[in-house]
């Protein structure tokens, strides 16, 4: 039994059927990327993983449990961390109220796992009293993600993580995400820059049209031809 | 919404300088003028101090109405054409109770918690007053606190929380029906009369060239009282989980409710802290005016959304500025005319403010 099991999952928008009969599965630790087109609908099955879509048909399973109609507020109590691709940081708080808001499900504030969210992103430790919106884009990526591990959740969603960052940042976010699968937690990303996260990441799914087209490993996936042409331009 | 935090467009920082120059300018004539008038021995210190002083009671009443409303329109997105009549409703019910207790054992409690009304009993013959009673007076204060919080969540329940996926208009015109609903009830409840509530309490005369300044009592407590509560909402917001919560909710509706933010319970919680600021306002404000009638919130509240507006709408810090701002402008100006249009100078200051800072003092800032 996988991590996270997505069996013929449909969903959209209220009358917008955005998904298709969508299977998909990550297992524990494991590092998955979907990529596609633009309007594939890639966030919108972390969304719908993550209970913010109407659901119209089809099962998620997480950890043996049915979360399928479950609210996020639910589901993150079950251990899974979403990091939304833009406004993800609340600006008027301070550094380190973002990162207790992330805990704010647990009765205290979860002092050693804060240390950990710090001795993995310095910078964090460093701004603790600034407020999130003076922040430059690569830093409340950072935060974004901490605020997100704050739970120490077994499986991650990271949608676009990369977006809006400077060219030079880009490899320095993978590599985080690359270090926060080694520390165990599994991580499912959407990402734009579809070559790159096929790189760093175990197994890739290309979504087109809202249907799962291709599955495999990400080096299969950047050596296909098909997939080449068709998605990562040539 | 949009409107009010609208950015200025591009053209507006020249003209805004040359309204700032200008409102600089008024105002130190303004101040040139009160200097003339102090030496000129037209205008005696002791009466404006005593304007000062009397306009910082006053503001610091809408300062505490502002928080509230400010607080409910920070995290629901709308304004509340009902805060006023909350004020009005608990200022009834706190000061029933006082008078319950005051004069229970010597009058029927029917007839004492509905004032006299009737004229069933008379204030000179209950005799309350802060010195007198101050148990009366605290119990009153404390029973208008959960009164006011009360009301709010009341309303909430039956009214706004069917409506929250609404718009903000659609909310506003049903605040406005709540409004309506809870001001004609008073009407139903204590006709249109205006009850006198107190008898004269203690005072010190402040000597100061050219007479006395009046620090009554009933000031002192209004001071301290809203002194207390602005420094708890501080707190509130700074300090605890719930409070930080309630800015995050404030600042990203979405993402405090993928970080497991619970959305209903936070609402729920700020309409009580909104509700029984509004509950401590409306009984202060009728100690402070010395009567209370039906009307008491709903004249109350222009002045409270001038104050709200002019610290820059959404802001719990820009609420209080404003209020103290216009309570200092609407005492302040009788040196030059008449009392009477102490509002009218309240909104046309409002109105200098936002034309030079279009988002208002603290604009921008959210909670």
């Amino acid at each position: 039994m996988s991590l996270l099991e997505v069996e013929g999952l449909s969903a959209g928008y209220g009358d917008l059927q955005v998904l298709t009969d969508v299977d998909m599965h990550v297992e524990a630790g494991e590092y998955v990327t979907i990529v596609g087109p633009n309007g594939a609908g890639k966030s919108t099955v972390m969304k719908s993983v993550f209970g913010l879509t109407d659901r119209m048909g089809g099962t998620v399973t997480f950890d043996t449990t049915d979360i399928t109609a479950m609210d996020p507020e639910e589901i993150i109590h079950e251990g899974v961390g979403y990091v939304p691709q833009t406004d993800n940081v609340f600006p008027p708080l301070s550094v380190r109220e973002n990162l207790e808001m992330g805990a704010y499900i647990l009765d205290t504030v979860p002092e050693d796992t804060l240390q950990d969210v710090y001795d993995r992103f310095p910078v964090l430790r460093e701004r603790a009293s600034q407020k999130a919106g003076t922040l430059s884009g690569g830093q409340r990526q950072m935060l974004a993600m901490g605020r997100a591990l704050m739970l120490d959740p077994a499986l991650l969603l990271l949608d676009e993580p990369s977006a809006g960052l400077a060219p030079d940042l880009v490899d320095e976010m993978f590599e985080r995400v690359d270090r926060i699968v080694e520390s165990g937690t599994a991580v499912l990303m959407v990402e734009q820059n579809a070559k790159a996260a096929l790189r760093h990441c175990d197994r890739g799914y290309v979504l087109v049209n809202g249907e799962n087209r291709y599955v495999d490993t990400g080096e299969a996936l950047l050596a296909d031809e098909q997939v080449r042409q068709d998605f990562l331009g040539g | 919404m949009a409107l009010l935090r609208d950015k200025a467009p591009d053209w507006a920082p020249d003209r805004t300088r040359v309204r700032t120059a200008l409102f600089v300018a008024v105002l130190a004539l303004l101040l040139f003028d009160v200097l003339r008038r102090l030496l000129g021995e037209s205008l005696a210190p002791s009466l404006l101090t005593g304007y000062l002083w009397d306009g910082l009671v006053f503001g610091l009443v809408i300062g505490l109405a502002g928080v509230g409303l400010s607080l409910t329109y920070d995290l629901l997105g709308f304004a509340n054409f009902a805060h006023g009549d909350y004020i009005s409703v608990s200022a009834f019910v706190g000061w029933g109770s006082t008078y319950l207790i005051a004069g229970l054992g010597s009058f029927d409690p029917l007839n004492l918690f509905f004032l006299g009304v009737g004229d069933t009993v008379f204030p000179r013959d209950v005799g309350v007053s802060v010195t007198n009673t101050p148990g009366a007076i605290l119990v009153g204060l404390v029973v208008a606190a959960v009164g006011g919080a009360a009301v709010a969540l009341l309303f909430d329940r039956f009214v706004y929380r069917s409506m929250r996926k609404s718009g903000a208009i659609a909310l506003l015109i049903a605040s406005v029906g709540v409004a309506f609903t809870l001001r004609f009830m008073l009407v139903f409840l204590f006709t249109q009369d205006s009850f006198g509530l107190t008898v004269g309490a203690w005072a010190y005369e402040l000597p100061f060239p050219g007479g006395t300044v009046n620090i009554s009592a009933p000031e002192l407590l209004l001071v301290t009282v809203a002194g207390v509560s602005m420094v708890c909402v501080h707190l509130l917001l700074t300090r605890t989980k719930l409070g930080k919560a309630m800015r995050a909710m404030s600042a990203n509706r979405d993402l405090a409710r993928v970080t497991g933010i619970p959305s209903e319970r936070v609402v729920t919680a700020t309409w009580l802290v909104g509700g029984a600021l509004a509950g401590l306002a409306g009984f202060m404000i009728a100690l402070f005016q010395g009567t209370v009638n039906y009307q008491l919130g709903w004249t109350l509240l222009l002045l409270v959304f001038a104050g709200v507006i002019m610290g820059g709408i959404g802001s719990v810090y820009g609420a209080i500025a404003g209020g103290v701002l216009i309570g200092l402008v609407t005492r302040v100006s009788q040196v030059w005319i008449p009392a009477s249009f102490a509002e009218a100078v309240g909104f046309a200051v409002m109105i200098a403010v936002l034309l030079t800072r279009p988002s208002g003092i603290f604009g921008g800032d959210s909670l």
